[in-house]
């Protein structure tokens, strides 16, 4: 290898490239300049974007040898100390941040747009985003965040002020982000750290007869090999959420018998990740060939090859109110279809990667990108027979969760060739491996009949959907189990009937993913309630206005409320300012079809009365006054932490910077149920305000003693204890008083216990034009309208609600993760998986129905995944109404829709 | 800087490394070879946390260039009794709380083994001797002695 001297952030450097060393291996491997991220290695989603003598380049896909006298800057190059540069400040101010793990890629890019064209427009920001992908925001606030920068930098002025409750606070952590600072957990180095590699299996169904791992471990560099005959075999279930769960345990760290393309066969340990893919081509596997079965309903036919002893039949989730067939008699018209909802990834920017450390004192440690730290301590404590407390999980920064990241895939691997070396051992998984070695949403078979009078009134409904829950069992009784719910809760509907049948079969496995189960059945439901608009000639709106849920409304399966549902609400509001009533199709060229849709959607808040819905958060002030929450919440980028930090300052009257977080770390925090089932807020939220209500009471019975005022006439704000007549005591005095004359911590801890599970909903309006010669749906515009009862940070909110509509689009007109013949993942790179980029998204009106929730303690619902679950059937039902045609096959195929031929 | 070649076997696995002609005995064994057992306390070869038994002698592997010890046979705290069993010196060191902090422990593990290794039954004086260049600020010492004479007293009965 020849010398070469490049600069990098205006320092030299001048050395030997290795033969192959990319620049994004080289800067964040050599330099330790990880700002710079990695989301593919394909060039693919721009997160390793870097300036290359002024221009944005992809940095994975640049040999350093070729670079001799270029100059570089990083993300790490753009702040000069705390002074940010204005793109940088613009993406902060305009809420443009939320996991942060495209964020350097993307100021990279607008800083390098932003050079040659100081005032862009918006077509001209969105094509500049072309490659680069972001799975949060849904690209608004970053088209936002570069037209506010351009002003920045002719000169605008920028500031920020409200902190507390409604207000809108960019996330807590946007410094760090935007300026790469942040660690995520592929940038974590331990000492002595090791690299592990998974050998997977090639064939969908197969008994290892052998494994011959001699060569592997002859390999210079190589240190361990494992597989399933030399790793524990207890059985368990990745989804599993406490202790004592019930749900089928039928997977092992590796398989003996593999059951889909992928499955997990062996892994080695070596000093470097490349030996030890080096190894993994050197272990020879003797298989015995299974036969195998792809599609859910074929699996449960009575000659279907069998993938787990007793039938392929996971189980059957039942749930009914009134009498459905005494409900269709008594309908003047019955209306019968069937649905194909398709296998999307969650695709969080940041791939799955974990570091596991067997320490000395036979503790096992675990870094992993979890939203469910609690649930894989659980696992790894069953599978390795260790005790709770010689199990630590501990979750860094994440970029982006979206339900893939709460089921256990990697870490037991990590574990078991740690316990085999002794040194810690990352994994990190290339992105391709994502998409077949991580989770998927349930494919779904939806067959749904339905009675109605004449006059739209639904009378009886019965739905049956047959689930591919691949591989193992896994999430598929919470996933059908939570979609068996919703279904009670978004009509009043009087006679109902859900029965859901997971199955498996030899195909990737599924498990959660935004939405829960909530998006298989309203794509469906909505879909075919618009053909029944159709039929009974009633305009789609007016038929969900007559049926949907209103406040007061009991749950019929159980008598439970439905605490402020606004769903009503909210397909006003949209109608309105989409204009739905006045809309005409505008007159053009004949292969150019417009139509328009509506959808209403809904999630839930948290997991009651399924499971016991629990978060404590412990939480100590200061003697100077500032404060220390320990909280098993975990932020995924979704923002919880602002919101936790929000909450606290309220009710205690600080400041956000006077607070610092301990979280996600199990040997540290109280137990928590895991973020997942939108229950971050809902849940750890309420119990943040629970436990600073008991610190504020302490401040105030201690304060009113010092001032001898009844507390209850003493509020808190700006830092101090204040008394009806301008009396007041510094916060910091009134704790430091109490530790050294009292003899006393303020400190507390405080179990919320939600007993309550109300509903978040949605109505998406869409227009669409359908071009049927290229055959291509842009979707051009939406009106969307969410009720979260009080919004506690708008800008977060809007946020969730933006890179909902993202996700939404992609569920509906492009995202599958597709087999070939043998059950090989046909489509696992970004490239062919087809995830919505800046071009994409239409332009986007989002309301918010800031209406409280009395059953709370905030008044707020939450967001998250409800934002997409009502996209993917607007946008599907205005795709139908512009072509005339039904579509029951999702994503829309437009070659199937509309014949090879047309 | 120029590197070379260095030969060791360390707790019975042959190593070859590429090391700096700077490089202690010390670095390498913490840096390049992630055996954090041996400490550093001095760097001047006056504490004895650092102490390693190098071809049969106990050493301050700070005072050691690793070139020097190339082709040598090099014993860490690492390599004292096996994941099941403890040492006889790291059994007698706990039944007689003969360490605290814990810092000094391996070097007067490896000072230990060194000194029985060569005299089985040491008088108390000649124990002090072997470990007059380990400092320890918690203990006094007087545990230290008694474990290591207890040590000898196991290892012979052993046979």
């Amino acid at each position: 290898m020849s010398r070469i001297e490049i600069t990098i952030n205006g320092n030299r450097w001048a050395g030997e490239p290795e033969a192959g060393e990319t620049l994004m291996d080289f800067l964040r491997d050599r330099l330790h300049l990880t700002g710079t991220k990695c989301g593919c290695r394909t060039g693919n989603c721009g997160a390793c974007k870097v300036l290359l003598d002024g221009k944005a380049v992809n940095s994975c896909t640049l040999l350093v040898k070729n670079l001799d006298g270029r100059s570089i800057v990083t993300i790490e190059g753009l702040a000069q100390g705390d002074n940010l540069h204005p793109v940088q400040h613009a993406f902060i101010e305009t809420g443009a941040i939320q996991c942060g793990f495209c964020t350097p890629g993307m100021v990279v890019q607008s800083v390098a747009l932003l050079q040659t064209n100081p005032r862009p427009s918006e077509e001209e920001i969105v094509a500049a985003l072309g490659d680069n992908l972001c799975r949060c925001t849904g690209y608004v606030k970053i088209i936002q965040a570069i037209q506010r920068a351009a002003g920045l930098l002719q000169g605008d002025s920028s500031g920020q002020t409200a902190e507390g409750i409604g207000a809108a606070v960019p996330v807590i952590d946007a410094v760090s982000k935007v300026t790469g600072r942040l660690k995520y957990l592929n940038d974590l180095h331990m000492p002595g750290m090791v690299y592990g590699k998974i050998l997977y299996s090639p064939h969908a169904h197969a008994r290892i007869r052998s494994i011959d791992a001699g060569q592997a471990l002859a390999l210079p560099g190589v240190l361990a090999v494992a597989t399933c005959f030399n790793t524990p075999q207890t059985k368990y279930n990745s989804a599993l959420r406490f202790e004592r769960h019930t749900i089928p345990a039928d997977e092992t760290i590796f398989a003996p018998v593999v059951r889909f393309v992928g499955d997990r066969v062996a892994a080695v340990a070596a000093t470097t990740a490349k030996i030890a893919a080096q190894a993994l081509a050197l272990i020879k596997v003797d298989y015995e060939l299974l036969p195998a079965v792809f599609d859910p309903e074929e699996a449960l036919q009575p000659e279907a090859p069998e993938i787990k002893p007793g039938g392929n039949l996971v189980g059957e989730i039942k749930a009914e109110a009134g009498n459905p067939e005494e409900g269709l008699a008594a309908s003047d018209l019955v209306f019968t279809d069937k649905f194909y909802t398709p296998r999307p990834s969650p695709l969080a920017l940041e791939p799955h990667a974990c570091i596991a450390s067997y320490e000395s004192d036979g503790q096992l440690t675990v870094w992993s990108t979890t939203q469910n730290i609690f649930g894989y301590r659980v696992i790894l404590s069953e599978i390795f027979s260790l005790p709770q407390h010689k199990v630590r999980v501990i979750k860094p920064p994440v970029g982006g969760a979206f339900g893939g990241k709460l089921e256990m895939t990697i870490e037991p691997v990590a574990a078991a060739l740690s316990q085999f070396c002794r040194r810690p051992v990352k994994i990190e998984l290339t992105r391709a491996e994502t998409f077949f070695a991580t989770r998927t949403r349930h494919a779904t078979v939806v067959e749904i009949k339905t009675g109605v009078r004449k006059d739209g009134t639904l009378l009886a409904q019965d739905i049956k959907v047959i689930a591919n829950t691949g591989a193992y069992t896994s999430s598929a009784f919470n996933v059908i189990g939570a979609m068996s719910d919703k279904a009670f809760k978004q009509y009043r509907i009087p006679n109902l009937r859900y029965s859901g049948l997971p199955v498996v079969t030899n195909t990737p496995v599924a498990g959660a993913m935004r939405g829960y189960g909530s998006p298989q059945l309203v794509l469906a439901r909505e879909v075919h309630l618009d053909r029944i608009a159709r039929a009974l000639k009633l305009d789609p709106v007016e038929l969900r206005r007559r049926n949907l849920v209103r406040p007061g409304d009991v749950n019929p399966r159980n008598g439970e409320s439905l605490g402020n549902c606004r769903p009503l609400d909210c397909l006003e509001l949209a109608a309105k300012q989409f204009g739905w009533e006045e809309w005409q199709a505008p007159s053009l060229p004949a292969h150019k079809k417009r139509g328009i849709g509506v959808a209403v959607g809904l999630h839930g808040n948290g997991v009651y009365p399924a499971h016991a819905d629990i978060t404590t958060v412990t939480m100590k002030l200061n003697e100077d006054g500032t404060g220390i929450i320990y909280t098993g919440s975990q932020d995924l980028g979704q923002g919880l932490t602002t919101i936790i930090l929000q909450i606290a300052s309220d009710t205690l009257g600080m400041r956000l910077e006077d607070w610092s977080l301990i979280d996600a770390d199990t040997a540290l925090v109280p137990w928590d149920l895991g973020t997942y089932a939108s229950r971050g807020t809902w849940v750890g939220g309420q119990a943040v305000r629970g436990c600073a209500e008991i610190i504020a009471e302490r401040l105030k019975a201690k304060a009113g003693q010092l001032l001898n005022i009844a507390p209850e006439e003493l509020s808190l704000s700006e830092g101090q204890i204040k008394g009806p007549s301008g009396e007041s005591l510094r916060l910091r005095d009134v704790v430091w008083k109490m530790q050294q004359e009292d003899g006393q911590e303020l400190i507390a801890s405080y179990t919320q216990n939600s007993l309550f599970n109300p509903v978040s909903y949605g109505a998406n309006f869409a227009e669409v034009e359908v071009d049927t010669e290229q055959k291509t749906v842009k979707v051009l515009r939406m009106a969307v309208a969410y009720d979260v009862g009080k919004a506690i940070n708008p800008l977060m909110v809007e946020g969730q609600i933006e890179g909902g509509v993202q996700m939404g689009i992609g569920y509906a007109l492009s995202e599958d993760v597709k087999l070939d013949e043998t059950g090989r993942v046909s489509n696992a790179s970004l490239k062919k998986y087809k995830t919505p980029k800046a071009v994409d998204m239409p332009k986007l009106d989002v309301m918010i129905v800031d209406n409280v929730e009395q059953h709370g303690k905030l008044g707020g619902k939450s967001i998250g995944e409800c934002a997409t679950v009502p996209v993917a059937p607007a946008i599907v039902n205005a795709v139908v109404h512009a072509l005339g045609k039904d579509i029951d096959i999702f994503p829309i195929d437009l070659n199937v829709v509309l014949g090879q031929g047309e | 800087m120029a590197k070379k070649k260095l030969r060791l076997t360390v707790n019975g696995h042959r190593i070859e490394k590429d090391v700096e002609e700077s490089m202690r005995l010390l670095d390498v064994l913490r840096e390049e070879l992630f055996l954090t057992g041996t400490k550093e306390g001095c760097g001047i070869g006056e504490c004895g946390a650092c102490t390693v038994v190098l071809d049969g002698k106990a050493v301050n592997s700070c005072m050691v260039l690793a070139l020097s010890a190339d082709g040598g046979i090099v014993e860490t705290v690492e390599g004292l009794g096996s994941r099941s069993k403890l040492h006889p010196v790291q059994e007698a060191f706990l039944d007689h709380h003969a360490l605290q902090c814990g810092f000094c422990t391996p070097g007067m593990l490896m000072s230990a083994k060194a000194l029985l290794d060569e005299n089985s039954n040491p008088s108390e004086e000649e124990i002090k001797e072997a470990i007059s260049g380990n400092l320890c600020r918690c203990t006094g010492y007087v545990q230290i002695v008694d474990a290591i004479k207890d040590a000898a007293g196991r290892r012979n009965n052993l046979g």
